[in-house]
């Protein structure tokens, strides 16, 4: 709408341009445009108009040097940088600790796990799922091997060197990751965290583990934190079996209390008794030397047990009844499995395709490296003996346990020929 | 063709005439349009960098031209010699008209530009292009660097300012006025 104003305006300023007047100021027109064409051309100004206003070629230029850019950079560079610089972070942080503090979880189910605690300058702890610890104190040379399902311990001082490296190396695995992981996994969320992924496929310089195909280790990028690690084993011959590194905690304040070397209340010393060695044992029980083999699996019919183990007798004639009251005979001698006193387990081998009920359990026994000795002699004397002997002859060997004890009585005990094998699943240290 | 000549072309040679046109109209004397004129090619050539990048360079140059024309003006009714040139109307004869007409007319538009004179530079500038040049508000906006309702503002205030200054110039004011009394 035309406002009245604006009319006046337009009417009182309509006038035409008088030829005299307009001649004056074309000549002025003139004189500028002379002025304008031998202006010196201004660099600057001509550069921020060709990036103000810039030809058609050029943008489509740009843009494809952007978008190449962006490509190498944001995909490409970066990516592979960064992941890089958290997996070092990491890898430090892990080696540069105080402190370290992590369970191996070697079977999930059953629930098989080692725990492990590093506090320098050389404190150093086992803790075992079934009941074995191993507390080593690197400053004064000794450590202390508790048995908590038998409620007894060993004592050792001055020869923890032999076995030391044993217990370094499990501590190494995390200790001596490289900078540089082979492969980046990407990202992967674990609940509300985000975690991003590499693998390694080959053991850390200064870990082995047997059979090693692969370690995945998942780091919180945040922190630089190692969330946790999957190791996936294949050894030959065998199946491809999983574990993993959890709850680790690197630089965190350790209970100094779990090095401690002194006995716990009621455990009692594993002694060597100065006695002759039994006639039907040819062997010193407490010289014993571990074999290091290879095991086939058992399947087993046993009954679940808890508390004492003079309860073994009993629990033995139940399984024997049922099987015979089944038809079924046992394809070996009997057995008993050990995680500790409120988990343990007897019954005897049979074949994989039979058939039992509660309180009767079908349970496999995996094929696994295992540390074995028979001892010859009456079953279940010297027992804490025999196993701290067992397990000693173990470590100094270079292995670990990694499962449950186990314990296959031969022989018959009218005929004085009776015979305990001591088995345990290992791993090699190194 | 050199790019400076090129510049020339894209950007003066497209409304010279409205440069001039816009100059006469405001100042309405030949050595006073001449010397508006003259200010205004100074500034625009001072700016010649910023105009060769401007949105709207012919907005803009047309700005410069009325704010140059404004200045004139402005000046010269402080020297108070408008009026004078106002009676003596040299380059805009009316041959129809009667001497009082013409001379009637001459105050009018003296009473207008003195109006406009009051009024601040903003809004003179910004009434001048929309009124004179019709210049759209936006730019008008991107000649003055401001924003589209700013110009508006400037522009309604000067119309305010104007309809009571130029009242009696205006019929419909002039009819509410008398029906008022």
């Amino acid at each position: 709408m035309r406002d009245e104003i604006d009319e006046l305006i337009r009417s009182r300023t309509n006038g035409e341009l008088p030829a005299a007047v307009e001649n004056r100021l074309r000549r002025r027109l003139v004189e500028f445009r002379t002025k304008v064409e031998q202006r010196p051309p201004s660099r600057l100004h001509a550069f921020a108009h060709s990036l103000t206003a810039p030809p058609a070629w050029r943008v489509a230029a740009m843009t494809a040097a952007l978008l190449m850019a962006l490509a190498v950079g944001l995909v490409l560079m970066p990516r592979d940088s960064r992941a890089s610089q958290v997996f070092a972070a990491a890898a430090a942080q892990l080696r540069n600790s105080q402190s370290l503090e992590y369970t191996i979880v070697l079977n999930e189910q059953p629930y098989v796990a080692v725990d492990f605690s590093y506090l320098a300058p050389g404190y150093r702890r086992i803790h075992c799922s079934w009941g074995i610890e191993v507390r080593t104190d690197g400053t004064t040379g000794r450590q202390i091997v508790l048995m908590h399902a038998a409620h007894a311990y060993l004592n050792e001082s001055g020869k923890t060197v032999e076995s030391q490296p044993n217990i370094d190396d499990f501590s190494a695995q995390l200790r001596s990751l490289p900078n540089r992981a082979d492969v980046y996994l990407g990202e992967h969320w674990s609940g509300r965290q985000k975690l991003v992924g590499y693998r390694l496929t080959k053991a850390p310089p200064n870990g082995s583990i047997p059979g090693l195909k692969v370690l995945d280790i998942w780091i919180v990028p945040a922190t630089r934190e190692v969330h946790h690690v999957d190791i996936t084993v294949q050894e030959p011959g065998k199946p491809e079996h999983r574990m993993h590194i959890r709850n680790i905690l690197a630089g965190q304040a350790v209970d100094r209390s779990i090095f401690d070397l002194t006995p716990p209340a009621g455990y009692s010393a594993i002694v060597a008794p100065k006695a002759n060695p039994s006639p039907a044992s040819p062997h010193n029980a407490l010289a014993l030397q571990a074999e290091i083999r290879q095991t086939g699996e058992i399947v087993a019919a046993v009954v679940p047990m808890k508390g004492p183990y003079a309860q073994t007798p009993a629990a033995l004639s139940t399984v024997r009844a049922y099987l015979k009251q089944q038809g079924t005979t046992p394809v070996g001698p009997p057995l008993g499995r050990y995680w500790s006193e409120d988990r343990w387990e007897t019954g005897y081998p049979v074949q994989p395709e039979t058939h039992v009920e509660a309180p009767l359990q079908l349970v496999s026994v995996p094929a696994a490296l295992t540390a074995s000795v028979v001892v010859n002699g009456p079953w279940g004397r010297d027992t804490d003996a025999r196993w701290g002997s067992f397990l000693k002859s173990v470590l100094d060997q270079g292995y670990v346990p990694a499962g449950p004890t186990m314990e296959i009585w031969s022989g018959d005990a009218g005929q004085g020929t009776q015979s305990t094998e001591m088995r345990v699943p290992v791993t090699a240290a190194n | 063709m050199n790019d400076r000549q090129q510049e020339y072309q894209r950007l003066i040679a497209p409304i010279e005439e409205r440069m001039m046109r816009a100059v006469w109209r405001i100042v309405r004397d030949p050595d006073d349009t001449e010397d508006a004129f003259q200010e205004a090619l100074l500034t625009v050539w001072k700016r010649w960098d910023r105009i060769c990048t401007h949105p709207n360079p012919h907005a803009l140059i047309l700005q410069i031209s009325i704010h140059a024309a404004h200045d004139v003006w402005r000046r010269k009714v402080r020297r108070g010699r408008c009026l004078e040139s106002a009676a003596i109307p040299e380059e805009i004869p009316d041959p129809a008209a009667s001497a009082i007409q013409g001379i009637a007319a001459a105050e009018q538009d003296a009473a207008v530009f003195r109006a406009i004179g009051s009024l601040s530079n903003n809004q003179a500038r910004a009434i001048l292009m929309h009124a004179v040049e019709e210049l759209p508000y936006d730019a008008i906006a991107a000649a003055m660097d401001c924003r589209e309702s700013t110009v508006r503002k400037h522009v309604a205030r000067a119309r305010t300012k104007l309809r009571v200054l130029l009242s009696q110039l205006i019929p419909e004011v002039h009819k509410e006025e008398r029906s008022h009394a």
